[in-house]
Order: structure tokens, then C-alpha cells, then sequence
């Protein structure tokens, strides 16, 4: 029999304690969606069901009980930490859903100096943790652009990755072991060694679930001398993308490692004013970092590689370095961009998605045009580009960037008007030349569509995994896996 | 209706940490790696002047937007975003480049108001203060000069039923002041809760700003030769920073409660009681 919403919330404050049950209507409402609704709940609206609760999860034991609970009564949940996705993934799209809110589970448990790991539970926020490893000259390497907001756990959740990412990697290259909890309040710990070949890396398995397998409580990360003295930016400018791709792969094919390899297209280099010094042109970036013999080599060697081309015109460093250290989004950037919202009806979105090599250019070029040739309402847009942020030996992702004036339609239909219609092309543009359709936001909720397209036949193990381990389907509904 | 918008670009000073205020023998401090953005006060300024001008569009009198900046060619490209975003003409009026203009007010109200006199302007709109000089009286001495009312602290305009008249707010000792004035006027903007930023372009409003041609004007096209750009009446002597006078204490108590006592004990009884 399905409980009521009342029964939901009673059975929760019995097993967590009622001070840990939220059911403040404002607090649900803003629980019932993420930064890809920023629309509409900017206006006030929440098109979304409202959750039946949050609930502020104390540890570990508590996970379990609260999972075991509604995977018996089939409850579908929400996990949450930092509540910095854009993608949909914490909206709560089943009525009287549970928010299981992991932020108050915020210890800093061990930072190991011998073995370079640090351990936190999911609800450490990464910038307080990058700055406690800073006073002892250490750092995660993880830097995205909401490390001051965002928490441990749903960065392992998203797979997400930060700014300096072409040398230290990806949040699944950073994870060592972790603590999880899966829907039958089965708790499950990954232990912290350096490499291991005992059958499957089954720590994939749970990074980059977005909650829809299971809930990560804890998480263990290398951690890396750290030598901001070091540092070194290099930018240069160019005509066009194309040029840009053929550099990045050059310097990376090459083998050198720079902490940021960045390429921005003229029209998305405007939004950051590059323009004020290279007007109508791409910008390529580098930073060098690590210890003074790497930093001085990885950036020498670029300048090498990039000089070759005659075309590249060197830029002040200082410029770049002065942009970059004002990257990040904090609590007071958030507020200015919902002001600015909020009077000039004016938003911006971003569409991630990466490819080989030999197909960036193509997903660049196609999607542009096709958004320019085929959008209906390409005159409501005040900018349309993208760049590159993350470079691999093998390929770059692909940062679409479009925003628009809302133009006569009410705050919800919004996100079809624009955001999802312009998502859309991006999103099968990139697939049809073969690159994958998210890079690092995660599927959420709203790509859902393509899932079994981006898998293909490897979509059969995906599909395993949620058949093995939430079979009532009670893990973050509609997030990854289409509702069928 | 003929209206000047006046504005000026700065560095963006929130990008600048405290060990970059060093400045050169001239005391000019190097923000030359620094983006550079609207001043604050004139970004509303263009903002308010541009949804008065959207009023004025069916009255017998429509408004003409000039935009107007002196300087050496930063403004440029903000020049183009303005002709993007509506205004009708965008002017640049430069100088001697070598000349410090951050603490003359004086001259740049002269070479706006011999422009706003040679064009027969009606209104002229600009913001309270600027960023580098923080003078605070460019807006007082236009007015001045050009012999019209000027209202301070202004923080919205909208046309008036008279259509020489416009109904404007403007802030006075902690109070909101609502008049009808009649025009010509100088209006200069304080903090704009309606209009505190610029709209945004489209792509092709962006597109067909790049074919528009910016107006360059210099001081002698102004009628002031290179002697009367000179500040006769100061001298800088010298800049110094201020060193932040700031101290931390910890409370002290196991509990907020002793905290709070130990706050109140020794930080705020005597203060209360003053």
C-alpha cells in the first residue's frame, strides 16, 4: 500500500528524529529542483512536485535506515549535498519524493600526509577542504568553477571536474576509495589502496551514479603537493577554432601536461572581455604548475609548439592570470545572476560534450550553424559560442555557451522555449559525429532521451547495474535512465 | 527629444587585490592587465535613459540617444555595445593622452557641455561618481555651465503627461523626492534599483552595431585647445594606501551562552551604556 505524505514524514522522524525532517513549504520548494530550473523559481514558480520531506542525514547508520525504509515502502529519493547541479538531477519529478540532504554530514576525517590521501564525508564542501590542505601545502587538484559551494559527494556523483584538469584529472582519477549506501541500506566501503587487478573497478560503479544507484557517504581522494609559486599562464590569440584544436592537440599529443588548456571561440571570449584585447579572435590558454623544474618545462614547451604557428599572436599573461583567478562561482556570484534575471529577463545556459580529435571541429562547426539555420527564436539570442576547458591525449570537450532574452512566454515555458530546444541540437549534433553528449555536468534529468543512444549496445550494462541494484526503482527516478 | 548619456570606463576594481596598488612616478597605478567595465552609476544612467527613450517612441518629439565617453580608445567597443543595444550615436571625445584628466572635473564638464550646446541636447544623464578620481561633481559643473536645473541622487525618469516635462525620483536626506521638471535638465544618477544593469545586445543587434560609425571628436574640435585641458586649480601631491586597522579577538566560554556574555562583558556594556 503506498503511505500517505503525512506517514512518509511520521516514519522519518522516527528513525532520524523530527528536528532532522524538514517540511517547511519554502524549504521543499527550493529542494524540488536545481540550477536547470533556474528560470521560472527565480520568478517564484516551481513547476516541480514538491517533496514530501527533506531530511538532514547525521551519518552513515542513518543513510541506511532512511534508504532501507523507502526501498521497502517504494519512496523514490533525491540525494543532495551541495545542490550545485544543472542538470536536473536533484529535481524531484515523483510526487511526495524524499530529499536525503547529506550536508550536514561534513567531517573532514583524515588527511594522510604518508600515503597523500584525505578522506571526507560527503557534506565537506571542497573548497574547505582544498583550504585546509593549502595550510599544509597540499591540494586536491579539484577545482571546478563551484568549488566554493559544492560538496564532496555529488561531485563524485557527477563525475565532475575542475579547472586544472589536464594535469591532475577528473574527480574518477582523483578517488581513491569510498563509502556508499545502496537502496536496500546495504552499506559498502571501497578500501584506499593505489592499484589493484581484482576483477572490475567496481569504484565506477559508483562514481558518476548521480543517486540513482546508490548514496556515497564518504569519499577518499589523492592529494598532491601544492606550488602556487610556481605557476605560469600563456595565452595566445587566433582566427579561428580550427587552428585552436590542431595547437591543444599538438602540445597534448606531445606529451605535456599544463594544468588548463583552454580555447575560446571570439563570441564566447566577448562574455569574458577578451575582446578588450583580442577582438574578433579565439584565445588559447595555458597554465603551467607543479614543482619549478615541470612548471618551467610544460611551459617552455608550449610556447615552442604554439610559436611554430605564425598565426598565434602572444597575449599579456597577466590578463589571462587576472581572468582566471576570478573564475570561480561563489554565494554573492549566484546572487548577482539571479538579479540580473530578475530585472533583464536574460539568462545564460551551457551544454557540455566532448569528442576524439578528429571530430571536435566538426561538433563545433555543425552545432553552431545548425542552431543558427534551424532555431526559431535565434533572434532572442545574445550569444551563442563555446570553448574547450578539458584536453585529453586523445580528444577535448566542447563547452556550448548560449544565452537569450525570455520573450513573451511565462517563467515555466521557458525551458522548452529555449533551454531544452537548443540543448537539443547540441546534443545531436554531437552524437551523430561521434563524440558523447555530456562531458561533466552529468545526465540529470534531461538528457535523459539520448542515454541509450550515447551506450549503444554497452547500454545492456548499464541498465544491469540499475536492475541489480535498485529494482524497485526508488533512486533518483529519471535521472540517467529514461522513465520508460 | 535630444538626450546625452555620459559615461566613462574603468578598471574593474573588484579584480584588483591589494598588492596591485602600486603606483609610478606619476602616480598612475598599472591597470592595464585589468578588464575594463562601465562605471557603475553611468551604467544605470544609460540603462534608465534607455527605457525612457522606448516611452518616448510614439510622442510627437521622439528621443534621440547619443552616448557620449572621454577617452583615448578603450571606450570604443563600449561604444558599439551602446549602438547595439539602441542608442543612435555614439561619441568619443578624445585628448592629449599623455594628460591626467582622473582629478579634472572641471575640463571634462567643459567638453561635455560645449557638445551637448553644439548638438542643442535637451537632457543630459550621467552617473554620480566615477571610479578613478572619484570626484563626484563632473555632473554639478556640467549643469553649471550649461546654465540648467540639475537633480542628484536621481534613481528613475519617466515622461511626464507635459511633453516638455519629465517626472523624476531621486533620493534626498533618506527620503524618495518625486518631481514633475521641465526640460532642459542634467539628471545625475545615484544607485538605480530599477536600472542597475545595461541590457544585453542580441546577435544580430551585435551584428548590425559593427557597420555603424563612431563619432571622434577631439578638445579642439570642442573649441578648447591643449592649454585649457590643464589643471590649473590642483596639483596632485601625493597618493598613500591605507593600511586596514583591523585586530581578532576569540571569545572566550565553552558555550554560546558564555560567549555571548563574554562579548557583551567586555565589548558592548560600555558602548550600550554610552
Amino acid at each position: 500500500m503506498t503511505l500517505t505524505r503525512e506517514a512518509i514524514v511520521e516514519h522519518l522522524k522516527n528513525i532520524v528524529g523530527k528536528e532532522r525532517v524538514i517540511t517547511d513549504e519554502q524549504v521543499l520548494k527550493e529542494n524540488s529542483h536545481d540550477r536547470y530550473k533556474k528560470f521560472e523559481t527565480i520568478f517564484g514558480v516551481y513547476s516541480t512536485p514538491i517533496p514530501a520531506a527533506v531530511v538532514k542525514l547525521a551519518d552513515t547508520n542513518q543513510v541506511s535506515d532512511v534508504l532501507k525504509f523507502l526501498n521497502e515502502n517504494k519512496i523514490n529519493s533525491v540525494a543532495k549535498t551541495g545542490g550545485t547541479a544543472t542538470e536536473g538531477g536533484l529535481e524531484t519529478i515523483v510526487e511526495n519524493s524524499v530529499v536525503l540532504d547529506g550536508s550536514q554530514m561534513n567531517q573532514i576525517i583524515k588527511i594522510d600526509e604518508t600515503n597523500m590521501l584525505a578522506t571526507a564525508q560527503c557534506g565537506v564542501n571542497l573548497g574547505e577542504l582544498e583550504d585546509r590542505l593549502r595550510e599544509q601545502g597540499f591540494t586536491t587538484g579539484h577545482s571546478p568553477q563551484s568549488k566554493p559551494l559544492a560538496h564532496m559527494g555529488g561531485l563524485v556523483a557527477t563525475r565532475s571536474i575542475g579547472q586544472f584538469s589536464t594535469l591532475y584529472g577528473a574527480i574518477e582519477d582523483m578517488v581513491i576509495g569510498l563509502e556508499a549506501v545502496f537502496p536496500n541500506g546495504e552499506i559498502t566501503r571501497i578500501k584506499n589502496v593505489p592499484r589493484r587487478s581484482c576483477g572490475p573497478d567496481i569504484r565506477h560503479v559508483i562514481i558518476g551514479n548521480e543517486g540513482a544507484l546508490c548514496y556515497i557517504t564518504e569519499v577518499t581522494v589523492k592529494i598532491y603537493r601544492y606550488f602556487p609559486e610556481n605557476n605560469e599562464f600563456l595565452a595566445w590569440a587566433l582566427d579561428d577554432m580550427s587552428l585552436g584544436f590542431e595547437v591543444l592537440r599538438e602540445v597534448m599529443v606531445e606529451g605535456y601536461r599544463p594544468s588548463v588548456a583552454r580555447l575560446y571561440d571570439a563570441e564566447d571570449g566577448v562574455q569574458h572581455s577578451f575582446d578588450q584585447f583580442a577582438p574578433d579572435k579565439c584565445v588559447l590558454m595555458f597554465m603551467a604548475e607543479g614543482n619549478e623544474h615541470m612548471a618551467r618545462a610544460t611551459a617552455q614547451g608550449i610556447a615552442e609548439i604554439v610559436e611554430k604557428h605564425e598565426e598565434c599572436r602572444k597575449i599579456d599573461s597577466r590578463l589571462i592570470e587576472n581572468w582566471f583567478n576570478h573564475l570561480n562561482w561563489g554565494p554573492e556570484k549566484i546572487a548577482e545572476e539571479r538579479e540580473l534575471i530578475r530585472k533583464n529577463f536574460h539568462i545564460g545556459f551551457t551544454t557540455e560534450v566532448s569528442g576524439n580529435w578528429d571530430c571536435i571541429n566538426t561538433i563545433y562547426e555543425n552545432a553552431i550553424k545548425r542552431i543558427r539555420e534551424e532555431y526559431p527564436h535565434i533572434e532572442d539570442l545574445t550569444m551563442l559560442g563555446g570553448h574547450s576547458s578539458h584536453s585529453y591525449q586523445t580528444g577535448t570537450n566542447l563547452y556550448f555557451v548560449y544565452d537569450y532574452d525570455v520573450k513573451d512566454c511565462k517563467p515555466e515555458e521557458e525551458i522548452n522555449k529555449y533551454h531544452i530546444a537548443l540543448n537539443a541540437l547540441i546534443v545531436e549534433e554531437t552524437l551523430k559525429a561521434g563524440g558523447s553528449m555530456v562531458h561533466h555536468h552529468g545526465i540529470g534529468k534531461y538528457r535523459t532521451s539520448w542515454t541509450k543512444q550515447e551506450h549503444g549496445s554497452a547500454y545492456y550494462i548499464l541498465k544491469g547495474l540499475k536492475d541489480q541494484f535498485d529494482p524497485n526503482g526508488i533512486m533518483n527516478t529519471g535521472t540517467i535512465y529514461p522513465v520508460e | 527629444m535630444k538626450i546625452a548619456v555620459c559615461f566613462k570606463i574603468i578598471a574593474d576594481y573588484d579584480r584588483l587585490s591589494h598588492k596591485d596598488w602600486e603606483w609610478d612616478e606619476r602616480h598612475f597605478v598599472d591597470m592595464s592587465f585589468v578588464r575594463r567595465v562601465f562605471n557603475c552609476f553611468d551604467e544605470s544612467a544609460l540603462e534608465t535613459s534607455l527605457k525612457l527613450s522606448r516611452q518616448l517612441e510614439n510622442v510627437s518629439d521622439p528621443a534621440e540617444l547619443t552616448a557620449i565617453t572621454v577617452d583615448d580608445g578603450q571606450g570604443d567597443l563600449f561604444l558599439k555595445h551602446l549602438m547595439a543595444v539602441g542608442y543612435d550615436h555614439a561619441v568619443r571625445i578624445c585628448c592629449n593622452n599623455r594628460l591626467d584628466l582622473r582629478f579634472n572635473p572641471l575640463v571634462i564638464s567643459h567638453l561635455i557641455s560645449r557638445y551637448i550646446k553644439q548638438e542643442g541636447q535637451k537632457l543630459v544623464v550621467l552617473g554620480m561618481q566615477g571610479g578613478e578620481g572619484d570626484n563626484g561633481q563632473t555632473g554639478f559643473l556640467v549643469a553649471e555651465q550649461l546654465g540648467w536645473p540639475c537633480i542628484r541622487e536621481v534613481i528613475d525618469v519617466v515622461m511626464a503627461e507635459s511633453p516638455d516635462c519629465l517626472k523624476v525620483k531621486s533620493r534626498i536626506d533618506g527620503a524618495i523626492l518625486k518631481q514633475t521638471i521641465k526640460l532642459p535638465m542634467v539628471l545625475i544618477m545615484g544607485h538605480s534599483l530599477n536600472s542597475p544593469y545595461l541590457r544585453v545586445p542580441t546577435l544580430k543587434q551585435k551584428l548590425n552595431a559593427k557597420k555603424k560609425q563612431l563619432t571622434i571628436l577631439s578638445n579642439i574640435d570642442l573649441g578648447l585647445d591643449n592649454e585649457a585641458l590643464l589643471n590649473k586649480d590642483k596639483t596632485l601631491m601625493d597618493l598613500h594606501g591605507q593600511k586596514p586597522g583591523k585586530s581578532c579577538a576569540f571569545l572566550e566560554g565553552k558555550t554560546a551562552q558564555e560567549q555571548a556574555q563574554c562579548l557583551y562583558d567586555r565589548y558592548l556594556k560600555e558602548r550600550l551604556s554610552l
